[in-house]
Order: C-alpha cells, then structure tokens, then sequence
C-alpha cells in the first residue's frame, strides 16, 4: 500500500523534474547541466525541511520517499559527469560533481534547519 | 502525450520500487544500503539506454523517454542521498560518511562508465567509414 503512496508521489516529482528540465534547457540550453543541479538542490533543501518538520508517515512517504525522491535524480547526474569527462570536458565534470554534491548537502543541512525552526 | 503517460506509468513503477527495496533492504550499522543500490543499479541502467541504439531504435520514442526519464529517474533519487549524507555527519559517522560518499559516487560514475561504454561497443550502429 505504502508502495503504491511512493509511487503516485514519484511520478508527479517525474514529471516535476520533466517539465522542469525542458524548461530550463529551452532557456538557459544544455551546454552546462544547470536543470539537474537546479533540482537535485532544491530537492534536498525540501527533503531537508520535511525530515526537520517532522510529519506523519504516510505524508512523509508521499511528499518525501515519493515526490522528492522521483523529482530528484541520480542516474541522471552521474549520466551526465560521465558525459562531460567522455568530452574532455574535466574541469567541468569534477565542478559539477564537487557543486552537485557539496551544494546539496549544505541545502539539505539548511532545510533541516528551517524545518526544525518553523514548525 | 505519450511522453507524459510514459514517464507517469514509469515512475509510478521506479518509485514504488525504491519504495520496496528500502522496506526489504535494512539500514545495517547505519548504512543506507539500498540508496547505494538503486543509485548504482539505475545510474548503470540509465547511461547503457541512452547509448544502445540498436535496442531503443526498436522501441516507441515514449518507451525510451518514459523508462529513462521516468523510470530510472525516479527510481534513483539525489535528494535522500543528501539527506542520508547530512545525517551520518550530524551523528558524527564520519567513516561510514565517508565510505557512503565514496561507494556512491565511485559507484555510480563507474557503473555510469560502463554503461555508455558496453552500449557503445555492442549496441551502437556501426560507424560508417567515409571515403
């Protein structure tokens, strides 16, 4: 049952992350992955603010397990390193990486904390 | 359209997976081990369809887009994988932080590797010599 929460919350952060995607990429283009950075960021700032608000289960299933969890994406980031280094693009692979990952768990951190603060 | 009801089907599905691998898989000794696993197992998936032509060219374009964006996407998530990080500093873990960070990221880029790289070799169209 609890399955089936996660998955309805998934597919509406899939197509979050779809419309998302496209529109950034019709606006900014695809030469620098800024859509993915974008919403794995903002997505762990919301996970971060969810975990630290501390909701019942079934909500924290459907908007965190579920939304977030299909909104944000890692096979698409790592796709997306391993893309730039096949371009010798090095220097942007690893800033991106090091961005990705650093700039998520400072926003994670950040979301924790005014999840705990304004409750 | 078809695009849209893909990736709905798709993530539905993705979601709910992780959903069960988390409930089956137990955190042991404070180790998330099933974010490891679907951010490895999709991150490999992902990369082999977006190069193996000679699979997804067989398949409605929604096919594709639904079980890459919309599957794989959705079963792989970055978000928890913060979360999950943010947490383990916050208890002061730092060796198993630093194994997590190291297991998903080598993991994930490696498996990602080997995905484009195994499609490119035997799934790709054969690149036609110019004269």
């Amino acid at each position: 049952m609890m399955a089936a929460v996660a998955g309805v919350g998934a597919a509406i952060g899939a197509l979050g992350r779809y419309g998302t995607t496209r529109l950034i990429q019709r606006w900014l283009g695809n030469h620098w992955p800024v859509a993915t950075i974008a919403i794995n960021w903002l997505g762990s700032f919301l996970l971060g603010g969810l975990t630290g608000w501390q909701f019942d289960r079934p909500l924290t299933v459907l908007l965190g397990t579920g939304i977030l969890g299909g909104f944000t994406t890692f096979s698409t980031f790592s796709h997306e390193v391993v893309m730039l280094a096949d371009q010798r693009r090095f220097g942007t692979a690893l800033g991106y990486l090091v961005l990705s990952v650093g700039g998520g768990l400072l926003l994670a951190a950040s979301g924790l904390w005014c999840g705990l603060h304004f409750r | 359209m078809a695009n849209i009801f893909a990736i709905v089907l798709c993530a539905f599905i993705g979601g709910g997976g992780r959903y069960l691998l988390g409930a089956v898989l137990p955190v042991t000794a404070g180790f998330p081990w099933a974010t490891v696993l679907v951010n490895l197992l999709g991150s490999g998936l992902l990369a082999w369809l977006s190069h193996a032509e000679t699979v997804t060219v067989k398949w409605p374009s929604a096919v594709t887009v639904g079980v890459g964006i919309g599957g794989l996407g959705a079963f792989t998530t970055f978000s928890t994988f913060s979360l999950d990080l943010e947490r383990l500093l916050i208890q002061q873990a730092w060796g198993i932080a630093g194994l997590y960070v190291g297991i998903t990221l080598i993991g994930g880029l490696l498996l990602s590797w080997l995905g484009v790289w195994s499609a490119r070799r035997w799934w790709a169209f054969p690149v036609v010599e110019e004269l």
